[in-house]
């Protein structure tokens, strides 16, 4: 091996690194190393003077390979190696070593902050001393998107991402699309109409020649990477034609099966050929296989008896397609913190003690009451209302820990539609605080409780039960000091959000990751907030965090941006940092192909072979393999030795 | 009770039709009581084979060195091989097999339960029998019966019987073509895990005491990974060059080589020889304790293994050998994994 002609650059970073690290004297060590031909060390590498002087020093040094200490490979890898390309040479022969994030940003001693990047930086020199320069891997793109999940989020991305010309397939697990946003009655802080200002979404989406809408379906494996995912969907048989159904509702009608209907919240019930809503889009009813007799005119066969259109074909069948797309977003929504978690609160089992969407479903004309506010044990107007703040939010010894976000604000709305309806009722609002952060917000807050007369009381409830036909709410004023006995006709829960069941199902199928509360986990807090750490992955709406409607819609949009950005390429280029076998050392064992997550490595004739095209360069390869058959490139076992020895030197 | 016969006449009938072209067993040792392994590769032969508590042997172990020598040849395996397998040894065979080591038809497996036994431990029975020298023993019930010049010497199989066998609740190859014996599994002679559970009930400072004591003794003669059908590796990676040379082998490759472990016996290059092994088994030791047993320094090297098989087993219900098709422990991932360690 010739020797190398590594250029070492030392970053201050302001005061970030140089702070709790003397760069000076890692600079002087790093000029100590064999390969080091140049050092560097400057306040801010990755300003335009600190880049240019890299470039400068290649050239004039006639350096074959850097290393730039400084902050995380996440942040700048990508300057610098742009920086080494542009002065001519390989861009993998540049490396990062990390003493901010992981030396200067985590110690205070400066003597020992300093022989840590020593360390860092020398192990990182040794491991440059051997890297190859690599060329970028060009993949050719794949013009369609997938859009999962059918809600406010879904539409929106997926409308965005049409009216850009791109082909888009939309999977969508229910029945209808429209998600949670249908199931709304008004939406805050402007009382409009949430199916008024949805449905025309739905039908543009419907009738939009570049969406492929693909409803009562669900993703059920993902292969590739980004730029070319392969994704096979169930497609749920309805047993009606879409097209032949007339909407006539006579099936229905002669249905013998009442199940509760999940659509309303289990507040009214449904027939085992149903459909959701007025507004359903496919406008079609659907046949529930798993509560119907028996699809089986011996057995009952009535609403096929009854259908003139002949929209009912009791042979439909599952069926599995596959289909190929550059980039996904996923749109699977939330669902609402069981109650039955929660047995303070009734634990789900206490009557007259609603949750959030059931009240909607309430307020909704579209709804079982019809737009009029009945509780649902006697059917009368409930004259007072509790409503419940932060269920099972804000409480990380027993439940969720995290702020759910919009229930401050749709209990506001809660109450005043309650207000509305029932202009002499009383509503009392228990709370913790008021997060009413939103353009419009805080006035819309400030008219509930002013306007809509709603006795806002600030503290928690510790207990409700029924009594006396009522549901008795025991809680506490912290702001007098008292404790409150409430007897509430009706009281409706806040309860926090929480990822949806789809949610963690798809995450498991797409291999994305969660957060510690079961959210998808996006790719940067701040700076990459709808990317999932996979490539080719975006994330929009309540899956990610709890968020409102606005929120989502904006997150959709940027969602739809970045796979319209991916896919107005023409190639991708991958980086060359994969996995490569020695033939020769491999035994054949197969655990890699186990091990590998992105399905990259086959057994062939005995011994595996990595698909370059899937590779991701993770390594979980290469640490399983125990015969070192399966290295990264530049990443090899012989690097990762020296480096060790490196920081053990 | 297994009848020897039956043994020999499966050996014998299958070579006879050249079903087989080895049966791998036990006979009668040449250093007394003992057996040995033996490679019985025509009729007349077979009666040679035997079955009594002596028969340590895991010889999984050949089915690897014939795989070794087949590709040395360059000749490709012919008719299968023919094994006698314990419940340990049959789990070893999964194991390869599950690694794709040979194929399932490349061996006929004769299962053999250990029943409610197991194999003995010369260590504990030279202390039961005062420093009488047995020549034979013989499986009797839940009894072993030693003949010695002092006449016949019987013992319950349990005050002798190995630790390996006495935790052993699969005494049984589940894996087989032809099984003899009954299939007791689920017996509990002795708490699973015993001496490693009773190891960790000290604390630190004493632990780290007893393993320097060991590690210190170690003198890397390598018989545990020599007697290791798990063991298969070309070149060892303490073998401290890691890589085999072969043709393609290039220059460079050979100037690169990894040095992970010294060759020396010291303390601290012992200790990663040992615990590189212990990783590197785990999920894949099925605890038939050759190791431990072929150790001349008395190392507790099965303790190193079973900690890694418990952990497997308690905290992502892995056991070693349980099925070919299933995917090995360290390169399987579940959802729920329990992954509290990584934050």
């Amino acid at each position: 091996m010739t020797k190398k002609r590594t250029g070492v650059f030392v970053c201050h970073c302001g005061t970030n690194i140089a702070a709790t690290v003397d760069v000076a004297r890692v600079a002087k060590e790093m000029a100590g190393e064999d390969s080091v031909a140049f050092t560097k060390e400057y306040v801010y590498m990755c300003s335009e003077p600190g880049q240019e002087s890299v470039v400068q020093a290649i050239k004039d040094n006639k350096l074959d390979s850097i290393v730039v200490t400084c902050c995380s490979p996440n942040l700048h890898e990508k300057t610098f190696r742009d920086n080494a390309k542009r002065a001519g040479i390989n861009n993998f022969t540049c490396e990062i070593a990390n003493i901010r994030e992981q030396c200067s940003w985590v110690h205070n001693d400066k003597a020992k902050g300093t022989e840590k990047a020593i360390k860092i930086s020398r192990s990182v020199v040794r491991r440059v001393n051997r890297n190859q320069p690599l060329e970028s891997i060009a993949v050719n793109v794949t013009r369609r998107a997938m859009v999962i999940g059918g809600g406010i989020a879904g539409i929106q991305a997926a409308l965005d991402i049409a009216n850009a010309g791109v082909e888009v397939v939309l999977v969508e697990k229910q029945a209808t699309i429209g998600g949670r946003m249908l199931q709304l009655s008004e939406t805050f802080p402007t009382l409009d109409c949430s199916q008024c200002v949805l449905s025309p979404k739905m039908v543009e989406l419907k009738r939009h020649p570049k969406v492929k809408l693909m409803t009562y379906s669900e993703v059920q494996e993902l292969a590739g990477s980004v730029g070319n995912f392969r994704v096979k969907i169930l497609k749920k048989p309805t047993f009606v034609d879409p097209d032949k159904c007339k909407l006539c509702d006579e099936c229905t009608a002669v249905c013998p099966v009442v199940v509760p209907n999940e659509y309303e919240i289990n507040l009214t019930t449904r027939r085992a050929i149903y459909i959701p809503y007025a507004q359903s889009i496919p406008a079609s009813y659907t046949l529930d296989e798993s509560t119907c007799l028996g699809l089986n005119p011996v057995v009952c066969g009535k609403c096929k008896d009854v259908c003139e259109a002949d929209a009912i074909n009791y042979d439909m069948r599952p069926e599995t397609v596959t289909e190929d797309v550059g980039a996904i977003v996923v749109a699977t929504g939330f669902d609402l913190y069981d109650q039955a978690n929660m047995p303070e609160m009734g634990g789900g089992k206490v009557e007259d003690v609603l949750d959030g969407l059931q009240f909607e479903r309430l307020c909704s004309a579209s709804g079982a009451t019809g737009g009029h506010i009945l509780r649902p044990s006697d059917h009368k107007e409930p004259k007072n209302v509790v409503f419940i703040q932060c269920v099972g939010s804000r409480d990380p010894a027993k439940h969720c820990a995290y702020c759910s976000k919009i229930c401050c604000m749709y209990t506001a709305k809660h109450a005043q539609l309650y207000k509305h309806h029932v202009p002499d009722g009383r509503a009392y609002v228990f709370y913790i605080d008021i997060r009413s952060g939103g353009k419009g917000y805080e006035e819309f807050v400030q008219r509930t409780m002013e306007d809509n007369d709603t006795l806002y009381l600030r503290g928690r409830v510790s207990r409700l039960y029924r009594h006396n036909g009522k549901v008795r709410v025991l809680g506490t004023d912290t702001l007098s000091g008292q404790n409150v006995e409430i007897d509430a006709d009706m009281v409706v829960l806040a309860l926090a959000m929480v990822p949806s069941k789809g949610t963690t199902e798809i995450a498991k199928i797409l291999k994305i990751g969660r957060d510690k509360d079961g959210f998808l986990a996006e790719a940067h807090p701040k700076l990459r907030p709808v990317e999932s750490v996979t490539g080719g992955i975006y994330l929009a709406g309540a899956a990610q965090a709890p968020k409102d409607i606005p929120e989502t819609v904006a997150q959709a949009g940027a969602a739809a941006a970045k796979v319209i950005a991916l896919l107005s390429q023409s190639t991708l280029s991958r980086p060359p940092l994969i996995a490569k076998v020695r033939p020769s050392h491999c035994t054949g064992c197969g655990m890699c192909v186990d091990a590998c997550p992105f399905l990259a490595i086959r057994l062939e004739n005995g011994k595996a072979i990595v698909n370059e095209a899937l590779c991701e360069g993770c390594g979980s390869c290469s640490a399983t393999c125990l015969r070192a058959a399966i290295d990264v490139k530049n990443v090899t076992q012989l690097q990762i030795f020296e480096m060790i020895e490196a920081c053990l030197a | 009770m297994i009848n020897i016969q039956d043994i020999r006449d499966t050996a014998r009938d299958m070579l006879a039709k050249g079903e087989v072209r080895t049966v791998i067993g036990y006979r009668r040792g040449s250093r007394g009581m003992p057996a040995e392994p033996a490679f019985i590769t025509s009729p007349e032969q077979a009666d040679e084979l035997i079955w009594d508590p002596t028969c340590y042997h895991n010889l999984s172990l050949y089915l690897v060195h014939d795989q070794k020598i087949l590709a040395h040849l360059r000749k490709a395996s012919g008719s299968p091989i023919a094994i006698v397998a314990k419940g340990c040894d049959a789990r070893s065979i999964v194991v390869l097999l599950q690694e794709h080591y040979f194929k399932r038809e490349d061996v006929y497996i004769i299962g053999v339960s250990c029943e409610g036994t197991g194999v003995l431990d010369e260590r504990k029975l030279a202390s039961q029998l005062n420093g009488v020298q047995p020549t034979l023993a013989a499986f009797d019930g839940d009894d072993y019966v030693f003949t010695t010049a002092e006449g016949e010497k019987r013992l319950p199989a349990r005050e002798v019987m190995a630790d390996r066998c006495l935790e052993c609740r699969i005494p049984f190859p589940k894996e087989h073509n032809v099984v003899f014996g009954e299939d007791k599994t689920g017996r509990q002679l002795a708490e699973p895990f015993a001496a490693l559970t009773r190891f960790e009930a000290q604390g630190t400072g004493e632990r780290w005491d007893i393993w320097s004591h060991h590690f210190d003794r170690c003198m890397r003669c390598f018989a545990c990974r020599s007697v290791c059908p798990m063991c298969y590796c070309d070149e060892c990676v303490v073998d401290s060059i890691t890589f085999p040379v072969t043709q393609q082998t290039s220059a460079a490759e050979k100037a690169d080589r990894v040095r992970w472990i010294e060759r020396s016996a010291m303390r601290s290059e012992n200790i990663t020889y040992l615990l590189t092994r212990a990783m590197h088994l785990a999920g894949r030791c099925t605890d038939c304790g050759e190791c431990e047993r072929a150790c001349p320094v008395n190392i507790p090297i099965r303790m190193l293994n079973n900690k890694m098989e418990r952990e497997a087993r308690e905290k992502f219900g892995y056991e070693p050998g349980a099925s070919i098709g299933g995917s090995s422990l360290v390169a399987s991932f579940l959802d729920n994994d329990p992954g509290d360690f990584i934050r």
